[in-house]
Formats: C-alpha cells, sequence, structure tokens
C-alpha cells in the first residue's frame, strides 16, 4: 500500500472533501479514504458494470472497474460565501467517473454590499466575514491527483450563475510526469457555464465567475512540477470599480434611507449601471447563451481526442462555396453565429492534450451536442458505462 | 530691473527643466523597483505620461537639449514602436478576419461592428499576454517559465503559431540588431543586465533544444508576450511604456488588419489610432491587469477563442491568425 494520506485522520472543515481510490488486488477498486462535511456531499457507487475486455477495447491491460462519485451540495447549488474544496486520489490503475446528479449547479446571488444574504442562513453555513469580497463569493476548488494508468471522467452539469452571483472555481488535475506512452494517466474534463435562468429572463447577469483549470505534470521522485494546460476563463461585468464609489456615495447620501436601499439594491443595478451601456459579458459572450470546455488527455481518450479534431476538421468552410456545374446553387450560406448552432472549436494543444472550446445558444442545444458526439464515438460508454454521460 | 525679469525667467525655466528630469529619473527609478499600480492613488497619475507630455512646457522656447532625448528612453520606443520593425506582425489579424466571416450581416455597419471588434481584442490581450509582458519585465529571470506557462495557456495552434513567430523574430532582431547598442556597458540598471542575461540563455535554450518533444517535458517555444517584457527591460525602457506599447502595438496590427481586409480606409484608421477613446480603453485596461499575476490571467472574451480557432476553417485567407 502507498503512503497514507495525510489528510486521512484529520476532521474535514466544512465544505471540504477527501476522497482516495485504491486498486487493492487482484483488481478490486475500493475507496479507502471517504470524508466530506456539510454543505458538501459525496455518494460514492460502484456499479455493475465492467469494460469491455474484447481485444477492441484500447487498453492493453484489463481496466479496472470504474467507480462513481456523485458531487451534492444541498440545494443544488452554492450560496455566498461557500467555499467547496474537494480533493481526489486516483491511485495507479484505477478509474473515477465524477458527475453531478443535480441538473445544473446553481450560483445563488450575492446581495451586493451586505451581508444580508448570509446572515438568514447563519448558523447553517460558514460565514466568512475576513475580506468582503470573499466573504460573498462562491468558492470551489477541486484537486485531483490521478496515478499512472488511472483515468477520471469528469463530465458535470454546467454552472448556472444567477443574477449578481459571484463564482470562483479552481480545478487542478495532477497526473504522473514519469508515466509514459500508455501508462499515462488519462482525463476527460468539461467546464460549462451558462448565462443564468433564462425562464427568469436572466442573460449573464452575474457579476463574477471565473473557472480555471490546470493541469500539471509531478514527477514523484524529483517533486518537479511543470504545467501542461490551463484553461481559465474570467466573466467579470467590471462593476467593482464603479461599486466602489457608489457605495460610498450611497452610505453618505442616503444615511436615513439606509434601509430602503439595501433591500432594494439587492436586484437594482447600482445607479451607475445606467452609465455602462451594455452589459460587458453579454457583449464578450455574444451570441452565446452557454460557453464551455472540453480537456481530454491519455490513452483512454485518445481515440475520442482524434475523433473530436477529425471532426473539428472535416467542419464545412466558411465562405466556400460550391463550384461545380451541375449542382444547383445551394441555399444561401447560413451565417455560422447566428444560426443557434453551436461554435466550436478544438485543437490539439501540446503534451497530447485536445482542448474543445464551444459556444452554443442555449443549454440544451450544447448538452446535445456534445452528448451526441460523445454518443457517436461510444469510448466513454465503452470505458466508463453510459451513467458517465449522465450529465449530457 | 530689465535684467533681472530675464535673469529670473531664465531660472525659472531652468527650474521647471531640473524639476521635469527630476520627475523623469523618479519614473525610471521607480520602474526599476517594480512600482505598485498608480490605479488607486490618483495622485500618481502623471506616472502614466509619456515623458513628452512633461517636457512639453518647456521644451519649446529653449535651446536644443540632448539630455532630454537620451535620458527619456525615447530613441528605444521609438524602434519598438516602429511598425517597420521585423516581427512579422501584419500576418495577424489577431481573429478579425475569422470575425468578419463569422459575422456576415453585420457587414452592413463595417465600422460599428470593428470598434466592438478591436474593443474586444484589446480587453482579450490585456487579460490574456499583458500579465506576461508585465512579469517578463518585473522577473526577467523567470522568461522560461512564464514562456512554458503562456503556451499552456494558449487554447489554440492558431493564437499559438502567431505568438511564437513573432516571439522567435523578436529574438531575432533582438540578437541581430539591438544587442550591440543596448547590452553594452552604458546600462545603469541592473535590471537591464539581467534582462540581457536572460535573453541569451534563453535564445541558447531555444537553439539547443531540439524539435522532438518529450511527452511531458516540453522545450521552449518562444512565446511573444514574456519576451517583450524581457527586451523593452533590456533597452531601458520603463514598464509603463512597456505595457502600453504591446497593447498599442496590437492595436495597430489589428487596425492595419482591418484596412487590409478593407473593413475602412487608411485615414480611417489613422483616426482611431489617433482617437482619444483608444488611448483610455487602452490605458483602463493596463490598470486593470497592473496588478494581475500570470496565474490569474485568463480569457474574458470567451467568443474571441472561438473565432481565433476557427480561423483554420475559413476557405480562403489573407492572414496567418
Amino acid at each position: 500500500m502507498p503512503i497514507r494520506s495525510p489528510f486521512e485522520s484529520s476532521i474535514a472543515k466544512p465544505g471540504q472533501g477527501t476522497v482516495v481510490l485504491s486498486l487493492l488486488p487482484p483488481n478490486n477498486p475500493t475507496l479507502t479514504t471517504l470524508t466530506y462535511k456539510y454543505p458538501l456531499k459525496l455518494v460514492p457507487r460502484a456499479p455493475g458494470f465492467v469494460p469491455s475486455t474484447d481485444p477492441a477495447a484500447l487498453s492493453d491491460s484489463c481496466p479496472s472497474r470504474p467507480i462513481h462519485l456523485y458531487l451534492l451540495t444541498y440545494g443544488g447549488g452554492l450560496l455566498p460565501g461557500d467555499h467547496i474544496e474537494v480533493s481526489i486520489k486516483l491511485e495507479p490503475r484505477t478509474r473515477m467517473v465524477v458527475t453531478t446528479p443535480q441538473g445544473s449547479t446553481k450560483i445563488f446571488k450575492t446581495e451586493p454590499g451586505s451581508a444580508n444574504g448570509i446572515k438568514l442562513i447563519k448558523g447553517h453555513r460558514k460565514q466568512m466575514p475576513a475580506n468582503q469580497h470573499l466573504a460573498d463569493m462562491s468558492q470551489q476548488s477541486l484537486d485531483v491527483r490521478i496515478g499512472r494508468q488511472a483515468a477520471l471522467c469528469y463530465l458535470p452539469d454546467p454552472s448556472v450563475p444567477f443574477k449578481n452571483s459571484r463564482y470562483a472555481q479552481v480545478q487542478t488535475f495532477t497526473v504522473d510526469a514519469a508515466a509514459k506512452g500508455n501508462e499515462r494517466s488519462s482525463l476527460c474534463v468539461l467546464d460549462w457555464v451558462t448565462q443564468g435562468r433564462t425562464s427568469r429572463g436572466e442573460n449573464w447577469n452575474f457579476r463574477f465567475w471565473r473557472g480555471r483549470n490546470e493541469v500539471w505534470a509531478t514527477d514523484e521522485k524529483t517533486g518537479k512540477s511543470r504545467l501542461l494546460l490551463r484553461d481559465s476563463v474570467i466573466l467579470d461585468d467590471e462593476t467593482e470599480d464603479l461599486d466602489d464609489d457608489s457605495d460610498e456615495d450611497l452610505d453618505e447620501g442616503a444615511g436615513e434611507s439606509g434601509l430602503n436601499s439595501h433591500s432594494g439594491r439587492a436586484d437594482t443595478p447600482p445607479p451607475q449601471a445606467g452609465l455602462v451601456p451594455l452589459n460587458v459579458i453579454q457583449e464578450r459572450t455574444r451570441p452565446h447563451g452557454v460557453v464551455g470546455t472540453l480537456i481530454l488527455s491519455g490513452p483512454v481518450f485518445d481515440s475520442l481526442g482524434s475523433y473530436l479534431m477529425q471532426q473539428f476538421n472535416s467542419q464545412p468552410r466558411i465562405g466556400s462555396r460550391n463550384w461545380s456545374s451541375t449542382a444547383p446553387s445551394s441555399a444561401p450560406e447560413p451565417s455560422l453565429s447566428t444560426k443557434g448552432d453551436v461554435t466550436w472549436t478544438a485543437a490539439r494543444v501540446r503534451a497530447g492534450f485536445v482542448l474543445v472550446k464551444f459556444g452554443a445558444k442555449d443549454f440544451e442545444t450544447a448538452k446535445d451536442w456534445l452528448g451526441g458526439l460523445l454518443r457517436e464515438e461510444g469510448s466513454i460508454t465503452r470505458e466508463f458505462g453510459e451513467e458517465a454521460l449522465f450529465c449530457l | 530691473m530689465l535684467l533681472d525679469t530675464t535673469q529670473s525667467q531664465h531660472l525659472q525655466t531652468e527650474i521647471a527643466q531640473l524639476e521635469a528630469r527630476l520627475h523623469d529619473m523618479r519614473a525610471q527609478l521607480d520602474a526599476s523597483q517594480y512600482p505598485s499600480p498608480p490605479a488607486s492613488h490618483p495622485d500618481q497619475k502623471t506616472a502614466w505620461m509619456m515623458p513628452s507630455d512633461i517636457y512639453k512646457h518647456d521644451n519649446i522656447h529653449n535651446k536644443f537639449q540632448a539630455g532630454s532625448v537620451h535620458s527619456s528612453s525615447l530613441h528605444a520606443l521609438l524602434l519598438l514602436s516602429d511598425s517597420a520593425l521585423p516581427l512579422g506582425s501584419f500576418a495577424y489579424s489577431s481573429g478579425l478576419e475569422s470575425y468578419l466571416a463569422h459575422n456576415k450581416p453585420l457587414r452592413a455597419n463595417p465600422i460599428t461592428s470593428f470598434h466592438h471588434f478591436l474593443k474586444l481584442s484589446i480587453a482579450s490581450i490585456a487579460s490574456t499576454s499583458l500579465p506576461y509582458v508585465l512579469a517578463g519585465y518585473r522577473e526577467p529571470d523567470t522568461l522560461e517559465t512564464l514562456d512554458n506557462d503562456l503556451d499552456a495557456s494558449t487554447p489554440c495552434i492558431v493564437a499559438q503559431r502567431a505568438s511564437i513567430a513573432q516571439g522567435r523574430a523578436l529574438i531575432g532582431v533582438w540578437e541581430r540588431a539591438f544587442r550591440m547598442s543596448f547590452a553594452g556597458p552604458t546600462a545603469t540598471d541592473t535590471g537591464a543586465e539581467v534582462a540581457v542575461t536572460a535573453m541569451d540563455d534563453f535564445s541558447d535554450l531555444l537553439k539547443s533544444c531540439s524539435d522532438e518533444d518529450n511527452e511531458y517535458d516540453l522545450g521552449p517555444k518562444g512565446h511573444f508576450a514574456p519576451l517583450w517584457g524581457v527586451v523593452c527591460r533590456a533597452m531601458g525602457l520603463d514598464l509603463h511604456q512597456a505595457a502600453y506599447i504591446f497593447v498599442l502595438n496590437h492595436a495597430k496590427a489589428v487596425l492595419s488588419a482591418a484596412v487590409r481586409a478593407s473593413v475602412m480606409g487608411p485615414y480611417q484608421a489613422q483616426n482611431i489610432l489617433a482617437s482619444q477613446t483608444l488611448q483610455d480603453t487602452i490605458m483602463k485596461r493596463i490598470e486593470r491587469e497592473w496588478d494581475t499575476e500570470v496565474e490569474q490571467a485568463g480569457q474574458v472574451v470567451p467568443a474571441l477563442d472561438l473565432w481565433v480557432g476557427r480561423h483554420e476553417l475559413l476557405y480562403s485567407r489573407i492572414f496567418n491568425s
């Protein structure tokens, strides 16, 4: 048995969770550690699914059964001040599927400039009063160490930031730098964010959302780390600067009617917002209602990566014409960005990573498109079972 | 009496001059000591002035002052902002060509559409690359790490190609042209020496490295942004100037691409380039990213990544990105 995790004995803090998946002989994946604390909930499940071992399968050695891990938060989302911290370790040759069976990760709104929103639930969830901006920000960090020949398939629901919410997420994946060729760790990570609750007319009306995904290669012997991939998206409505002023103004000017202004400010934009003609985030994501990234690496996802690259490269050329004289002139060229289709790009970047970026009209469109592609190619279903695509 | 007034006038101009020089040298000193952002201190706004602003008042009626040109890094500044600097920047539209192809209906009003794009493009370059310029300037000896991290953060082949081609061209210009003049014993700033060493080391590393990459042990690439920061440091520019020219050059490249893509005429392009709006936009973006660490750099315009990535799908193209 390898070294025991130093976290094992410690009691988890609120929102913290630790998981270690080991492969016990002969070929028996077992969660040797599973701790979590409110508002986080981790539910493991060992499905009866066994990856096919026919010669067509990708891996040389018999792959171990995938273990499912459901990542849940009470209420299906994150409140201001929530800090979820999940650390997962996949020991060599293990496989894990992580999903969020809640339809979406809701990011609840932040009451601007006051702790009202947090006070309501005081006593239930930990308060973080140290820094105002941090205190009313929801945060989630996921740290996964993937051993050699181990594989992670992480296809969660999109994050749905509500109006005025603030959220930051950091997902770090560490692979074994010493592993070569087919011994390498594999990962498939999806990270997507929508414009909010469209049924309530939300259209990129949150304050801040940032998603950062990093893949590091660490050599356990030398302790050296190298950044292999960093995908970082920042959606910031940039009202922060204005806000600092407006808060002061309000406090000075509206001293007596302070209560009113406080309750009113929750849903109305700050007064200065009138000066900003367009919502900055809308402008920068237009015409999409959802944007996302899919990261693929390692031998298990090789074929999927190649498939996606081939799909991307065989897309019709933009602005091409049909020069053949026999074919009737085709319908007027559809505009690719307004058709409501999915606009996407795939690239084989470095160290064998395939990075897919997409933007789509809405959640359903993106889900159908991505789910369709992954099912058509079939290697995820084959290696991890249909449930890995639960969120798609 | 008459003599007295002329004398006092003379003295006054002299004082103004000396003050201006003092100011300029302070600014240089600040730059070498990694200044804090001017954002939150309105009284420090002067740090943002180009040296020309400072000299404006007293230089008109005075005799020629060679020192004012020397002490400010004017010469280096002009070299680096020259559109004839052989970096090949003209070959890249930074996604403009693809943007136009993806937004055909907007062609009805190409100028408005272009303004929109330029704004997004500047915001994006500032959030993704500028932190690397600043870091390269502040810590030239971390060039190799910065290069690796920027390579890891570049999401598509098209943008990667553009950045590497310009970065390597910059190394070439530095080695073949600038190094002889700027890496001499005349350098007063120790930071400049570090920057020169960093350039030499990195260039050697690039040459010695074979193109065959090990799976996880990737060689140096030569991305543009961190190299720009280091070269500016080596050539004695201050940090504000380095950042400003970087973003301005980007705007110039996009505008030049717009002219060649028939979005607008050359006068219109110069009009935009000269406008206060553009200056303000650039300043605002730099100010915003001044303190951004490279770990926090990221794409603020997700749509732009898609346009740049899909440049490869264009049936016909005149630019490389």
